[in-house]
């Protein structure tokens, strides 16, 4: 999927709305199971993933700013993911903006996330 | 593994005086998590970085916090010289407490350019941070922004109401004291140096850096004795998007 020109938040990606209604945040996980870290285990990779983003990514053939990158969180989080705390709206937020940019297919995600799921599950 | 911890092990019926917690852990394997492990793969495999950035970066994702930045301020309030270097040579006072803004790279962060200025409030003027057109933040000294600190809601009312949002986070100006607000961008970053409070004559340092908590440092709280702990927001969504 690229959607070069078109606001990201007018694009629906199935995959990302079905994680998103799931809504496994972490405020949820940890109240679940009486964990006091206020953010994720997996907050500091996607911080690592963002940086390393944002020095790759914006002066290439994709660029994608650090700027962009903000601005497209911003908008995604009070309009397609609005019900999502902070740092899940981050992290659906930068998949949505790869997908829309045709970075990463959608088919391609699902399949990499059972893979990954079921990896996990071994 | 020791003698005393391997008889333990298997002991697991007895009484003792030694009790090991173990804090709780989520154990249900999440979406999100699984996410974030598919979307960094596919971005390897794609070559938008490699492995070894990653780790990189994360590595200083996970180290970095508060911690030096109240160092540098509270020692700033003990040694005349040392606030005079903080004030003119922000980067040189940051290595004193350990932090390099060269770090991870060698150029810094990819967000964060090696330029940082430290506000000194005086008696007249309280200075305050804002990043209003994302989220820049002097995170190598200060660590990850807070989640209110990202929101469009704060980034646009603290330069034009400075004074209402302040009061939001319950600091309440005095009118004869100029606020100023300092707008970060990606070639530039700030930190306040707050007022030594009152009630503190005779502290060491460690007691000082105590009451340096990072709402100080971006200019949302003034140190106070007995507060070490930062103000818990509510973050709303804005009243008018910026779809609008």
């Amino acid at each position: 999927m690229s959607t070069a020109g078109v606001p990201p938040e007018s694009v629906t990606v199935d995959t990302l709305e079905q994680i998103a209604r799931r809504n496994q945040t972490w405020s949820v996980m940890a109240d679940k199971y009486g964990v006091e870290n206020p953010v994720p285990p997996w907050k500091t990779s996607l911080d690592g993933m963002c940086d390393a983003i944002d020095r790759s990514c914006a002066g290439d053939d994709m660029g994608f700013t650090f700027k962009d990158r903000r601005d497209e969180e911003d908008a995604l989080s009070v309009t397609r993911y609005a019900d999502l705390p902070y740092p899940e709206n981050q992290l659906v937020a930068l998949a949505h903006s790869l997908v829309t940019r045709g970075v990463i297919d959608e088919a391609e995600l699902r399949r990499r996330l059972d893979a990954v799921r079921a990896r996990l599950e071994a | 593994m020791t003698e005393h911890d391997h008889n333990h092990d298997h002991n697991h019926n007895h009484d003792h005086d030694h009790d090991r917690t173990i804090k709780p852990m989520v154990d249900e394997i999440t979406d999100f998590e699984v996410l974030e492990i598919a979307l960094r793969e596919l971005c390897i495999e794609k070559g938008l970085f490699t492995a070894a950035e990653h780790r990189l970066f994360t590595e200083f994702a996970e180290q970095i916090g508060p911690t030096p930045a109240a160092r540098l301020v509270a020692r700033a309030w003990l040694d005349p010289d040392f606030k005079r270097l903080a004030l003119t040579d922000a980067l040189a006072a940051s290595k004193q407490v350990g932090v390099d803004w060269l770090e991870p790279t060698g150029f810094g962060t990819p967000s964060d350019f090696v330029a940082f200025k430290i506000l000194e409030n005086t008696p007249a003027v309280h200075n305050v941070i804002v990043c209003a057109l994302c989220s820049c933040y002097p995170r190598p000294i200060l660590g990850n922004s807070p989640e209110w600190y990202r929101t469009p809601n704060y980034r646009r009312r603290i330069v034009r109401w400075p004074r209402q949002v302040l009061s939001e986070f319950g600091l309440v100006l005095p009118d004869d004291v100029e606020v100023r607000v300092e707008d970060s961008n990606q070639k530039h970053r700030f930190m306040v140096m707050p007022l030594r409070p009152e009630g503190t004559d005779g502290w060491t340092e460690d007691q000082l850096a105590e009451i340096i908590t990072r709402d100080c440092l971006i200019g949302v709280a003034l140190p106070t004795p007995g507060v070490t702990t930062n103000i818990i927001t509510k973050t709303r969504p804005a009243i008018r998007p910026i779809a609008n």
